[in-house]
């Protein structure tokens, strides 16, 4: 009886939608009326051959995710390394570097629009200042450009996160072991190499799964800084789904997308859950 | 242990390391690049849009335009979004919170039947994306004709804010003695007075830290109030901010203004309750 209330608010709420989508991703429905009805593979023969916005949004989703597996937590390893050293001001540096996680997306999405502002913006006061007026840049207004401005931003708001999660993997590799390697007489690199690398292998694991997982939640800060524009350059596939579905009133298309988005996310999510068993089983 | 006293050196050794003050060197470079963003914001919302356009991006503003801060309050109708945004957070977090406390207490009682499936369906729902699924979640609520309301958007943020604070209290009230619950039960205790006296208080500081998170994550949240909230006087301050950049993005100073304003609840929670957060955080992801 104490479990009813959160397997219901999830079962409506949330798996509901789920299952929803799947059935909506079969039907033309607006959302509104009721005139909903069956059209079969439509949708998807739509989404996936003639609609050319989903193949750029699919491509942008993917180099989004490839960066992110790869930047954010290769700056917080680096960042978690050094502040795991014996050096002053560690706490207030900690603090600094993880701010950014906390801050609402939408509102890290409206400061970076202002530091890339094109006129009075940060970086091309900078860039004119140093007296490099040739790199200045039409920094979220440029189609070649937009995507990475707006994956810089992304990295300042989320390198913290992994930053924090390999600190605490640090502080779990064991010192004895580490003390044994010293007085074997391991240098600097070879205690890096053979005794705290391999103790993170579950730390990173864990980093880069959760990384992969969130660089496919990034809605707010696409939507904030450029709302896919411009001509779709940093269109994504989570918000092509809300914007066919909510934006251009066609729900079954927009289901499809996001079952396609879905079907991906559960291929990542169930070879990490089988891991996460084993360990599971290990520990006990 | 002594790294206050005598930083920069390897455990043990007298000497000053240069590799360590190297890489302090270094962190603190980084440190600088990773302030600058809220520097230039708390300039720009001080300067007025003349002196924006006037002088370089990080020359301190010369008079304080306090004038941006109500300004950008009245036009950017704070006073609704921040009323709001509270009654949300403050039914939310620890209504969500109790139903997942709940909810990880009777499932650490459940030994044999299907725990292996109950744990892997928890780990599945912290990881599906509800960005991902926002048209149909908003095809439930309307029909239950919740749109433009405030438990409309509630029901949700507790569907999707349970998997995540279940499987960090499941995993820490299985660490409870067995005896202790054993010997309220023989007492002739209830199930509810096992929880209410005895697991709740022995979880307090995961509580706390959960507690935080979720008071952020809940604060912060955009997509979802987004597709539910569409009503400018449900809006939420997300919603708010979102909405003031794009009807004034030229009015810079207040803009900022905005942004300031927006950002520091959760700014200011941060900083008091710094530790909570970090261990809030790893105990999931790191030691599960």
């Amino acid at each position: 009886m104490l479990l009813a209330p959160a397997v219901l608010a999830y079962a409506v709420f949330a798996f509901y939608p789920m299952i929803d989508v799947i059935q909506l991703s079969f039907m033309k429905w607006n959302g509104l009326n009721a005139d909903k009805h069956w059209v079969g593979l439509d949708n998807y023969r739509y989404v996936l051959h003639d609609d050319p916005v989903f193949w750029v949004a699919f491509k942008n989703t993917l180099i989004w995710t490839f960066l992110s597996v790869i930047f954010p937590p290769l700056i917080g390893f680096g960042l978690a390394l050094g502040l795991n050293q014996n050096i002053p001001g560690r706490s207030p540096l900690r603090a600094l570097f993880y701010m950014p996680v906390i801050i609402a997306p939408i509102a890290v999405a409206t400061m970076w629009r202002w530091m890339f502002d094109p006129f009075f913006g940060l970086f091309n006061s900078l860039l004119s200042a140093a007296g490099w007026p040739n790199l200045i840049q039409d920094w979220l207004g440029d189609r070649n450009v937009a995507l990475y401005s707006v994956f810089i931003g992304y990295v300042w708001e989320v390198a913290g996160f992994s930053m924090v999660l390999f600190l605490a993997g640090l502080q779990g590799v064991s010192q004895t072991l580490v003390e044994a390697a010293r007085i074997d007489g391991a240098g600097r690199f070879q205690l890096f190499r053979y005794v705290t690398l391999p103790a993170l292998r579950p730390t990173i694991t864990i980093v880069l799964i959760l990384s992969l997982i969130n660089s496919l939640k990034a809605f707010d800060i696409v939507y904030g800084m450029t709302g896919g524009g411009p001509a779709q350059s940093t269109q994504m596939l989570a918000m092509w789904a809300y914007t066919q579905a909510m934006q251009l009133g066609d729900f079954g298309r927009g289901s499809a997308i996001s079952v396609v988005l879905l079907l991906i996310t559960v291929a990542i999510v169930i070879p990490y859950l089988r891991w996460t068993l084993k360990r599971q089983e290990a520990y006990q | 242990m002594s790294g206050v006293a005598s930083p920069f050196r390897q455990a043990g050794a007298e000497r000053v390391d240069p590799l360590l003050v190297a890489l302090w060197i270094a962190l603190i470079i980084v440190a600088v690049v990773w302030i600058a963003p809220f520097i230039f914001i708390i300039f720009t919302s001080l300067k007025s849009n003349a002196t924006v356009m006037g002088t370089g991006a990080f020359s301190p503003p010369t008079s304080l335009a306090w004038e941006n801060f109500t300004n950008a309050w009245r036009r950017g109708d704070f006073g609704t979004t921040v009323v709001n945004s509270t009654i949300i957070t403050v039914i939310k977090v620890p209504l969500g919170l109790m139903i997942s406390a709940m909810a990880a207490y009777s499932l650490s009682r459940i030994q044999v039947w299907g725990h292996k499936v109950v744990f892997l369906a928890i780990v599945f729902g912290t990881m599906i994306p509800f960005q991902v699924m926002l048209a149909p979640i908003f095809g439930v609520v309307n029909d239950f004709h919740l749109i433009n309301t405030y438990v409309g958007v509630i029901l949700p943020y507790l569907a999707f804010g349970v998997p995540y604070q279940v499987f960090i209290l499941h995993s820490f009230f299985r660490e409870v003695p067995r005896e202790l619950s054993e010997a309220a039960q023989i007492d002739g205790a209830s199930h509810f007075t096992i929880f209410w006296r005895i697991f709740l208080p022995v979880s307090l500081p995961v509580l706390a830290a959960l507690l935080i998170l979720d008071f952020v994550a809940t604060w912060n949240e955009f997509a979802m109030a987004l597709v539910i909230l569409q009503d400018p006087n449900m809006w939420t301050l997300p919603l708010g901010l979102q909405s003031f950049q794009s009807q004034f993005s030229s009015h810079y100073g207040e803009l900022n203004a905005a942004i300031v304003m927006t950002v520091l609840p959760a700014v200011i929670v941060y900083l008091i309750f710094q530790r909570y957060f970090v261990s809030g955080l790893t105990t999931g992801a790191v030691k599960e």
